[in-house]
């Protein structure tokens, strides 16, 4: 379960704080795939990035009982001067897991880097580095995956077998996922999020979350 | 995945930072991870040749070459190297702040291990090679030298903790502390012993606690130096109080910080 209990988030700027959310209040079922829709700025990879735990809130709690991903959005925690292989150990250091080599075996099979998984970061093209940082995060056994416009990018041989291993890993795991395409949200999601004006609204059933969403 | 406790945590992503900045550090340069070694030894070989071939830091107390080195390696490393790598370390670091194990005091502790380590492990091998070329460089009481060290990069990492979040209010304060790099240089008995300066300029130069670190050092590292100044309890309550006021701001600015 993953809950926020009365959460509110805002960030100083010149003009005084601006504010993400209000006392925001709710509760993501375990069981459940969930998109989270809104228009810009609503602060979707807020939220995100509040589960993730990377960003913390301004009162109020999240609290989780979930082994959840860090945000997965296209640069996060990679360090370009450093190779693939390196990146992948880093990621497995810190995750407390000694023992490395299958995963990052399984990230070279994985990504289709070949070779260039034993180069740096920056030599990567930004479909290389979607797939590389998509890659990376599948390696790990998570309870819940955050996910944050990564899809987006990737070939379309790439983005099938993106879908083969979120459907695998639907099995024991959830996802949530910010995305502003609609087809992908229906690919994977069974469960919607809607931000709007500050508010969460839960839809169960993703076309009538869709359809909120598109008339907001 | 094991659930794992606070601590184990911790302790993996301080190992984890420790071996990216090692591997990442240096690795665009052609001679790569030897740099992290060559670059200090570099640097105090150059200040040996500067000064010590010149007869500076002649005050009858050791030879210049082992008076410079034992005075550089523990101002350029330990102190200037270590409050750098703390003050930059919330900028040289956003990116890994993207994992929740991850804390932006793992990075401090982290980086002030290593300067650490690196400060051991070149003042080794540069005093091997004095002793190559027939110095003898060893210091005389070695357990007061290193305790006097690890006290100036508790000093050193406090301060640039401090410095790293004051920064993040007004970024100025990284130009500012760069300025004064060269004048705290002049004014930190580095090159010169505290009984080469007149009264009232000794009084007045060791109301800076680096004075005071810097004397205890070289009295324990070389014999025959006595210093006219240096006092423990000035410069362990500076130690105190600055790493005192480091970690209560830091537990007071770290969200503000890491929020990007």
């Amino acid at each position: 379960m993953i809950a926020f209990n009365n959460v509110t988030k805002y960030y100083p700027t010149r003009f005084g704080p601006r504010y993400v959310f209000k006392s925001l209040s709710f509760a993501l079922p375990d069981d459940r795939d969930i998109a989270i829709l809104g228009l810009n700025g609503a602060g979707k990879s807020t939220l995100l990035r509040l589960i993730g735990g990377i960003d913390f809130p301004s009162s109020g709690k999240v609290k989780a009982n979930r082994f959840i991903s860090w945000p997965l959005a296209l640069s996060s925690g990679l360090q370009s001067t450093m190779t693939g292989r390196e990146n992948v150990r880093f990621v497995c250091r810190i995750h407390g897991l000694s023992r490395s080599k299958s995963i990052e075996d399984y990230v070279q099979d994985f990504s289709e880097l070949g070779q260039m998984f034993d180069l740096p970061l920056v030599n990567y093209s930004s479909g290389m580095r979607s797939k590389y940082s998509f890659a990376v995060s599948m390696a790990i056994d998570f309870d819940t995956y955050l996910i944050d416009e990564i899809m987006s990018v990737g070939d379309a041989s790439f983005a099938k077998k993106c879908k083969e291993a979120l459907q695998s890993k639907r099995e024991t795991s959830n996802i949530v996922m910010v995305s502003h395409n609609v087809s992908t949200i229906r690919d994977h999601c069974n469960a919607v999020l809607v931000l709007s004006h500050g508010n969460a609204e839960f839809y169960e059933s993703i076309e009538r979350g869709i359809y909120r969403y598109e008339n907001l | 995945m094991q659930k794992r406790s606070s601590l184990s945590i911790q302790k993996d992503v301080i190992f984890a930072i420790f071996v990216r900045e090692m591997t990442s550090r240096f690795s665009q340069y052609t001679f790569g991870n030897a740099w992290i070694i060559l670059e200090p030894v570099l640097m105090i070989t150059l200040f040996i040749l500067l000064f010590g071939a010149r007869g500076r830091g002649e005050f009858g107390y050791a030879e210049p070459a082992v008076f410079i080195f034992s005075a550089f390696l523990t101002f350029k490393l330990l102190w200037q190297q270590t409050m750098k790598k703390n003050m930059g370390a919330l900028s040289g670091a956003r990116s890994i702040l993207g994992f929740r194990q991850v804390s932006l005091f793992d990075v401090f502790l982290a980086r002030t291990v290593i300067e650490g380590g690196l400060c051991v492990v070149a003042g080794v091998v540069i005093a091997l090679g004095l002793m190559w070329f027939g110095f003898s460089p060893a210091p005389t009481n070695p357990l007061p030298v290193f305790f006097y060290g690890l006290v100036l990069l508790i000093f050193a990492s406090g301060f640039g903790i401090l410095a790293c979040i004051v920064a993040s209010f007004a970024k100025e304060i990284e130009k500012l502390i760069s300025l004064l790099t060269m004048p705290i240089l002049f004014t930190s008995a580095v090159f010169f012993p505290m009984t080469v300066v007149p009264e009232p300029y000794r009084t007045w130069l060791a109301w800076n606690p680096l004075v005071h670190a810097m004397e205890l050092i070289r009295e324990n590292w070389l014999s025959s130096y006595t210093s006219p100044v240096s006092d423990v309890q000035y410069f362990l309550s500076w130690t105190i109080g600055v790493l005192a006021l480091a970690l209560m701001s830091y537990r007071l600015s770290w969200k503000r910080m890491v929020a990007s």
